[in-house]
């Protein structure tokens, strides 16, 4: 049976929709979540499970993925369910001297927000993960990186969720939202209609579709990611990578167009690499493109020279949230009440998900947060058009 | 051996019974048993167990068969080395001159 009414209704079955319901189900409330297509369907099956605290902008941002962090060690735990956890460190790659100043300037910069970085030398890197190239200059190297399938990180919330007595109904798609002087009153779905007083726009790169019904301009844009996947193979590394240039390119894009896009690495529990990515706007065209996968090949041979010889079983494509500052739109939306944002984390989605869910749940309950929302608010874009 | 010990995709040793937990469990297209059991991420992604699979989802959810979307096919269409991507050897190296 369909519900006809619900506490609040999350709209979006990906790894952020996930944790809200879960988190908001914790609480006790009754909670309802709406997927158009299925669980982790989009985005957040279509990425690398990195939980990265290297590559978050120092400030608001780092400092939230730092808190999300510490929700990882129990997850596993919590949820009861194994989401292949695996807190073996991270390194970011560092190949010509340009990159290694600006590298300087940003661990310092981590440093001072309280994340546990150290720069190493060529030799120490190495020593590190032995399958890397000698042509590297050195790297950095945080032990709080970390890694989780993707998947089932989901999965997990949504298991849990439901546990707490959660409904989740996938395969439903939310065609409008009725409003009763600027309140959240009604979610119509192509399955029925429920009353309720909060919504919850968790609809990653679908979530301006989700500000349309309510007249409300969401700046979210769909960024294309490509990458490969391989073979399952023995354990060739020992934590995850990004290169260098994935910082520069991730927060100044025109630098990507010249400098190239950057890669990230890392090795599944069952021994596939997952090698990524694009950056790329392209509106919603999800093909993976030859230039992008041959990019992507050269540069990861560069880096680490004997995996020429492994076998590619698979490219996809997925699209990352992007916003124009880099920082999630999380909190109420002052124009109409009971509407929450919790879209936009781009590359982030995996590793900022427990916290994201924790922090909105607290916000529905409570009406403030642990955490201030201040820099993450929607209003934030308001003086830019 | 009893039936849900039978494997169905053979590259990533899932068995019937593994399948029919996901699809009683909500998993109804090929994608989302894909995800649940990793079935079809194999080596030959698919290809074989795909349609197996798809009739599973028929008959325990009485969709019929023709509605089963398949999944997503993605390049390469078989196995090929890295370097062939991108090596020196790349097949890409000529377009690039």
């Amino acid at each position: 049976m369909f519900p006809r009414k619900a506490e609040v209704v999350v709209i979006g079955g990906g790894v952020i929709g996930s944790s809200i319901v879960y988190h908001l189900a914790k609480k006790g409330l009754k909670v309802v979540l709406l997927e158009k297509n299925g669980i982790a369907s989009g985005t957040s099956s279509a990425c690398e499970g990195l939980v990265l605290l290297q590559s978050k902008k120092p400030g608001v941002h780092l400092k939230l993925a730092l808190e999300s962090a510490k929700k990882f060690y129990n997850l596993k735990n919590e949820l009861n369910y194994d989401i292949e956890y695996r807190n073996n460190g991270g390194m970011v790659v560092i190949e010509n001297n340009e990159e290694l100043k600006a590298m300087k300037i940003f661990v310092e910069k981590q440093k001072s927000i309280g994340l546990e970085v150290y720069l190493l030398d060529k030799d120490k890197a190495i020593e590190k993960e032995p399958a890397l190239s000698h042509d590297i200059l050195g790297s950095t190297f945080s032990p709080l990186d970390a890694q989780v399938n993707q998947i089932y990180l989901s999965y997990a919330f949504i298991n849990s969720a439901k546990n707490l007595g959660a409904k989740i109904y996938t395969h439903t798609e939310v065609t409008g939202i009725k409003l009763e002087s600027n309140k959240i009153r009604l979610i119509e779905t192509t399955k029925g209609e429920i009353e309720t007083e909060i919504v919850i726009n968790a609809a990653g790169v679908y979530s301006p579709e989700i500000g349309r019904m309510v007249n409300l301009d969401i700046p979210i844009k769909p960024r294309r990611g490509q990458l490969l996947v391989t073979e399952s193979v023995p354990k060739i590394l020992n934590g995850v990578l990004i290169s260098a240039k994935y910082i520069a390119a991730k927060f100044n894009p025109s630098l990507a167009e010249i400098e190239g896009e950057g890669i990230s690495i890392e090795q599944t529990a069952s021994g596939n690499l997952l090698i990524g990515s694009t950056r790329e706007f392209v509106g919603m065209n999800k093909n993976t493109t030859l230039e992008g996968i041959n990019s992507i090949a050269k540069h990861i041979i560069m880096l680490f020279p004997q995996l020429k010889e492994i076998n590619i079983i698979r490219t996809f494509a997925g699209f990352r949230p992007y916003t124009s500052d880099g920082l999630p739109i999380l909190g109420k939306v002052k124009e109409i009440e009971g509407f929450i944002m919790a879209a936009g984390h781009e590359g982030d989605g995996i590793a900022l998900s427990p916290i994201t869910g924790d922090l909105i749940a607290e916000l529905v309950v409570e009406g403030k947060t642990s955490i201030p929302l201040d820099e993450f608010k929607l209003e934030r874009f308001y003086s830019f058009k | 051996m009893k039936d849900k010990d039978v494997i169905i995709c053979r590259c990533e040793e899932v068995t019937l019974g593994e399948i029919e937990k996901a699809i009683t469990e909500g998993a109804i297209t090929i994608a989302e048993v894909k995800r649940r059991t990793r079935a079809g991420m194999g080596l030959c992604q698919g290809r074989t167990c795909s349609k197996i699979i798809a009739k599973l989802i028929s008959k325990y959810t009485g969709q019929p068969l023709k509605d089963i979307l398949p999944s997503t096919f993605r390049p390469p269409v078989r196995v090929v080395k890295l370097k062939t991507l991108g090596g020196e050897d790349s097949c890409f190296l000529e377009k690039q001159k």
